[in-house]
């Protein structure tokens, strides 16, 4: 190799130049508001659209863009821009700092509890309200003051199904667990479920821990079946947990299934088919609940699907987007002489959105919604269906039992 | 360009350097997300459980950064030094599954076991910087020491070792090259730049889980090392600044950004075999300087 | 004994998959002495073809939202043409991905990064038609047979046994055909020395284009199969076995078509057999297993040793 040019900081020069050359393709040039342009405001949101998780993420890009169609163009005009935050922590990080580098009032993201534990604290550091429509990890609202969630965390939910099937079955005594071990989300709820039996005095025969990416389950099947359950709780996503539940079936199972609230999207008809029938489910989200708020949302969901029976995650995105929406309207009203809220300094607006939303009360699509000084959302009403498949198998609904909601207040 | 795409661009490109060691050598080990998964892990446990570590001062102390850099190092040091011992009589492809089975094995023990935190992992890693200008310049830093170490590698005896297996393992061992030291050490030196990239990595992302080590991951950063270009330091840390930049580059197309993406990664090889840093490349380049650039007098040959 | 055999069973029809898919790769790098990482894009492919054939409709969130075929084949046929699809597929991914390496003769580990960007388009080309929902079968696709039989007091689901089967068929089929055909002949004369191969008028380039169409031919099958027997789960859903694949592949001996039978058999018992109480660290036992294998035969398992010089 006769070659001269091997002097270290000629090729560091090299890579600084190659660098240089990236620069302005970055691209970036923060679309600020020219001076006396349109007051309309920018809400940003990182969701996944890409990767494993683009399931949960296409369910709450819907919900994000009906809520735009809704109040977007109401006063305080809000513009939503949204990014592909993937289904890892860098992609998301890389998602969120590009949008803090836009005049944005308040983001609405990540799709993953893991993401927000990596993204929050920047935005909350840099004081930009952030609120989760999907995040249910304990410790969420805790990362900051100015992080909040519309997503109720999975204490509160997963109880309220396992006491459920004990009023459907009180002779009930065996039950066998299944959680997705890496899934955030799951390991969570699996926490709670297995808490809430014991303390139901019940007896937890099996724990089975399976993966999002698993699709056979043949054999922790046969194993927890060995047991002789009465009751099988599963913690996991609606691909592998709609599988788990059809094998289970085809295994001959016959007693009570109570799934967790990663399942409870209309996603999972499609892999358990008529094996759906039965499941049980407490749920965040309800299409059938009775209020005017929610018949609209249903409504629009119907225009741009043509199904009835909107998913939660775009349920509770819809939500967040109408929150952020509803704060921005009680700020807007609180101006002495009505000053568009663009015309506040950026920081200032960011500031006053985050404690004008923590105070007050919203009728949404979830029921009524309002937060705790931390950013914890306080829901009033949780649900426990039970799904009814129609007679082709290929579609069904949630079916409310009897309202659970415990006092929370 | 926004500072923390910087940081992941300078991250992934330790992480290509890391993958460009062993492969110096002829040795193709997909470990480094291990070895980095590892480092995150130690960063994040040091930083969140010992709160000696934690200083007075509002930011995390950077001096305990550097301590957990070099408990980082010891650990991946050391692990490495007995993997290595094992897979590297394995060749080709067998060493790259190998490789590729322990961080799998890794991932899930992670995965199972209570004080990493499970699926959730471990988050509330406290920062050492406010911004992400900091993280750059410190990861900057690094990346400099990390290529001239390289750099002193490739011009010194175990370095022209490591090309010599490279191009022929049995004539290099007939020349009395210690051929399976020299592997080791290049293999240990990868993990401890990818152990001390994982650490940096774990307070830049506030968080830390077993999902960061995995397959995905190994195969990215062997395309760090391929499309960059394999004969020089260059070609990796081009390779990695470029290909973490990419698919956020390619935002504006939307929808079509991974398509895109994927189209690169596939016509790349296509059109520079050998990576787009070469040696050749390097001449014209050189030979073509501006006048301002020209040494006082060529060093020559060493 | 019915655990043990309720055991046997669950890891055969595991087995089977694993073995199917790792059949593909070593097709593949008998020839060419690279692995295809589109692979695993190719099974997820065969199973959305399976799944239009049939007559499904496609969801509402994808460019083709709401397509449906004008027609629904039985199943037998669509998984057929499914394999069609996916090998015609794998053939254009040769095209692209490999061909143009190999006419230049560079380095086989080029071949991993371009068949890795030519995976990343399939996954994400099929999120951008079909959106990322999950598509299942329809239960009733197998008509009369019932959902679980019971053998000896094992119970086992029907479509494990039916995925069993043809992919016993489909094995021994190609083990025929390897061992007993001109072209299998030709094929195994290419793997072992392409050079000589070509001097002996063997067209190469073409028996590189059989090797790739019956791979991907295999796993448009699996993936017909596995969606059959669970869902579809999205486009991700070949990643996992793409992975697992690999490592069947390798435990049994690159290249080695008994090799990845054996191989893949063994991982789907040895994962059948750990205990329930450590059902999480399933996956690393394979991997586990995998390595001490290779630590002490280092060409797996059915591999011929590597010459020195590779």
């Amino acid at each position: 190799m006769g070659l001269q040019l091997r002097s270290f900081t000629l090729q560091a020069l090299a890579t600084a130049g190659g660098l240089s050359l990236l620069l302005p393709l970055g691209g970036c040039q923060p679309s600020r508001p020219s001076g006396a342009g349109k007051p309309s405001l920018t809400l940003g949101a990182v969701i996944a659209l890409t990767g494993n998780a683009s399931l949960i993420g296409q369910d709450q890009r819907l919900g994000l863009e009906l809520a735009q169609q809704e109040y977007g163009g109401r006063q305080p005009a809000l513009n939503l821009r949204l990014e592909d935050g993937g289904s890892d922590e860098q992609t998301a990080t890389l998602a969120l700092r590009r949008l803090l580098q836009e005049p944005v009032v308040a983001l609405i993201g990540p799709s993953l509890s893991q993401q927000a534990f990596a993204v929050d604290p920047i935005a909350d550091r840099a004081g930009v309200p952030v609120l989760a429509p999907s995040n249910t990890a304990i410790g969420i609202p805790e990362i900051g003051p100015f992080v909040s969630r519309v997503s109720a965390p999975v204490s509160k939910v997963a109880p309220l199904s396992i006491q459920a099937a004990r009023r459907l079955n009180p002779k009930l005594q065996r039950v066998a667990v299944f959680f997705a071990q890496d899934d955030a989300y799951s390991t969570s709820e699996t926490k709670i479920f297995q808490q809430s039996i014991r303390s139901l005095g019940l007896n937890l025969v099996t724990v089975q821990r399976t993966s999002t990416a698993d699709i056979d389950f043949q054999k922790p099947i046969a194993d927890s079946l060995k047991n002789k359950p009465d009751l099988i709780v599963i913690s996991a996503l609606p691909n592998d947990g709609g599988n788990l539940v059809r094998q289970i079936r085809e295994m001959g199972y016959k007693g009570l299934i109570v799934v967790g609230n990663g399942m409870n999207s209309p996603n999972i008809y499609a892999v358990c088919q008529r094996y759906c029938d039965g499941l049980l489910i407490a749920q965040a989200y309800s299409p059938e609940t009775d209020t005017p708020i929610n018949q609209r949302f249903v409504a629009l969901f119907k225009q741009a699907t043509g199904s009835a029976s909107p998913p939660q995650f775009t349920a509770q995105a819809f939500t967040a987007y109408q929150v952020i929406h509803q704060a921005l309207e009680q700020l807007q009203r609180q101006q002495a002489n009505g000053q568009p809220l663009a015309s506040m300094s950026l920081a200032e607006l960011r500031r006053q959105l985050n404690s004008s939303m923590l105070t007050g009360t919203y009728a949404t699509p979830l029921g009524k919604l309002k937060f705790t000084p931390q950013g914890e959302v306080i829901q009033q009403e949780f649900y426990v269906a039970q799904v009814a498949m129609d007679t082709t198998g290929k579609t069904g609904r949630f079916k409310l039992l009897s309202n659970p909601a415990p006092d929370l207040r | 360009m926004e500072a923390g795409l910087l940081v992941q661009m300078l991250l992934g490109a330790l992480l290509g350097l890391s993958v460009y060691l062993p492969l110096r050598c002829g040795q193709l080990s997909l470990a480094t997300p291990g070895f980095f998964a590892i480092g995150g892990t130690v960063a994040a446990l040091l930083s969140t459980r010992v709160p000696a570590l934690a200083g007075s001062g509002s930011t995390y102390p950077i001096a305990s950064v550097l301590l957990e850099m070099v408990l980082a190092a010891l650990l991946t040091g050391v692990l490495a030094l007995v993997l290595g011992r094992m897979v590297l009589r394995l060749r080709g492809i067998y060493l790259a599954i190998a490789t590729i089975a322990l961080v799998e094995i890794l991932r899930v023990v992670t995965l199972n076991l209570e004080f990493t935190g499970g699926a959730v992992g471990i988050f509330g890693i406290p920062q050492p910087f406010q911004s992400a200008e900091g993280y750059g310049a410190f990861t900057l830093v690094l990346l400099a020491l990390v290529c001239w170490m390289c750099d002193r590698l490739e011009k010194t005896r175990p370095g022209r070792a490591m090309a010599a297996i490279r191009d022929d393992e049995l004539a290099a061992a007939s020349q009395g090259i210690n051929t399976a030291d020299t592997k080791l050490l290049a293999f240990v030196l990868s993990a401890l730049v990818a152990g001390i990239t994982g650490v940096v990595a774990a307070h830049f992302l506030n968080s830390w889980n077993a999902k960061l080590g995995n397959f995905d991951a190994s195969i990215t950063t062997l395309a760090f090392v391929v499309l960059g270009g394999s004969r020089t330091w260059l070609g990796p840390v081009f390779g990695g600044l470029l290909l973490t930049a990419l698919p956020e580059l390619l935002r504006p197309v939307g929808d079509l950004r991974l398509i895109v993406f994927g189209a690169v990664i596939l016509v790349g090889p296509l059109i520079f075999p050998q990576g787009l840093i070469t040696l050749e490349r390097l001449q014209a380049l050189w030979r073509r300087r501006p006048p301002w650039l020209a040494l006082p007098s060529n060093r020559g040959r060493r | 004994m019915d655990h043990l055999l309720q055991l046997l069973l669950n890891g055969l029809a595991v087995g089977a998959v694993y073995a199917l898919f790792a059949l593909g790769y070593t097709l593949v790098f008998s020839v060419l002495g690279v692995i295809n990482f589109a692979h695993g894009a190719l099974f997820t492919l065969g199973a959305y073809f399976t799944y239009l054939l049939i007559g499904g409709a496609v969801g509402a969130n994808g460019l083709i939202a709401g397509l449906q075929l004008p027609f629904a084949l039985p199943f037998w046929l669509a998984l057929l043409l499914a394999g069609v699809g996916a090998a015609a597929v794998a053939l254009v991914v040769e095209r692209i991905a490999f061909r143009p390496l190999r006419a230049r003769g560079s380095d086989p580990l080029l071949a991993l990064i371009t068949s890795l960007g030519a995976g990343v388009i399939l996954v994400n080309l099929i999120q951008l038609l079909v959106g990322a929902e999950s598509y299942s079968i329809p239960v009733g696709t197998l008509g009369s047979l019932p959902v679980a039989l019971s053998i000896a007091g094992a119970k086992v689901r029907t479509v494990q046994l039916l995925l069993l089967a043809i992919a016993g068929v489909l094995l021994l089929a190609l083990t025929i055909w390897i061992d007993g055909s001109r072209s299998g002949k030709a094929l195994q004369a290419v793997s072992e020395d392409p050079v000589t191969a070509q001097l002996l008028g063997i067209n190469s380039g073409r028996m590189i284009q059989i090797a790739f169409g019956i791979s991907g031919f295999l796993a448009g099958m699996a993936g017909g199969l596995v969606g059959l027997s669970v869902s579809i789960a999205g486009p991700y859903f070949g990643i996992g076995y793409g992975l697992k694949g690999l490592g069947v592949l390798v435990l049994g001996g690159l290249g080695s078509v008994p090799g990845a039978v054996l191989g893949g058999l063994i991982i789907g018992l040895a994962e059948a057999c750990v205990p329930a109480d450590f059902s999480g660290y399933k996956d690393a036992v394979a991997f586990g297993f995998l390595f001490l294998v290779l630590l002490i035969r280092p060409q797996g398992l059915l591999g011929r040793p590597l010459a020195e010089k590779v």
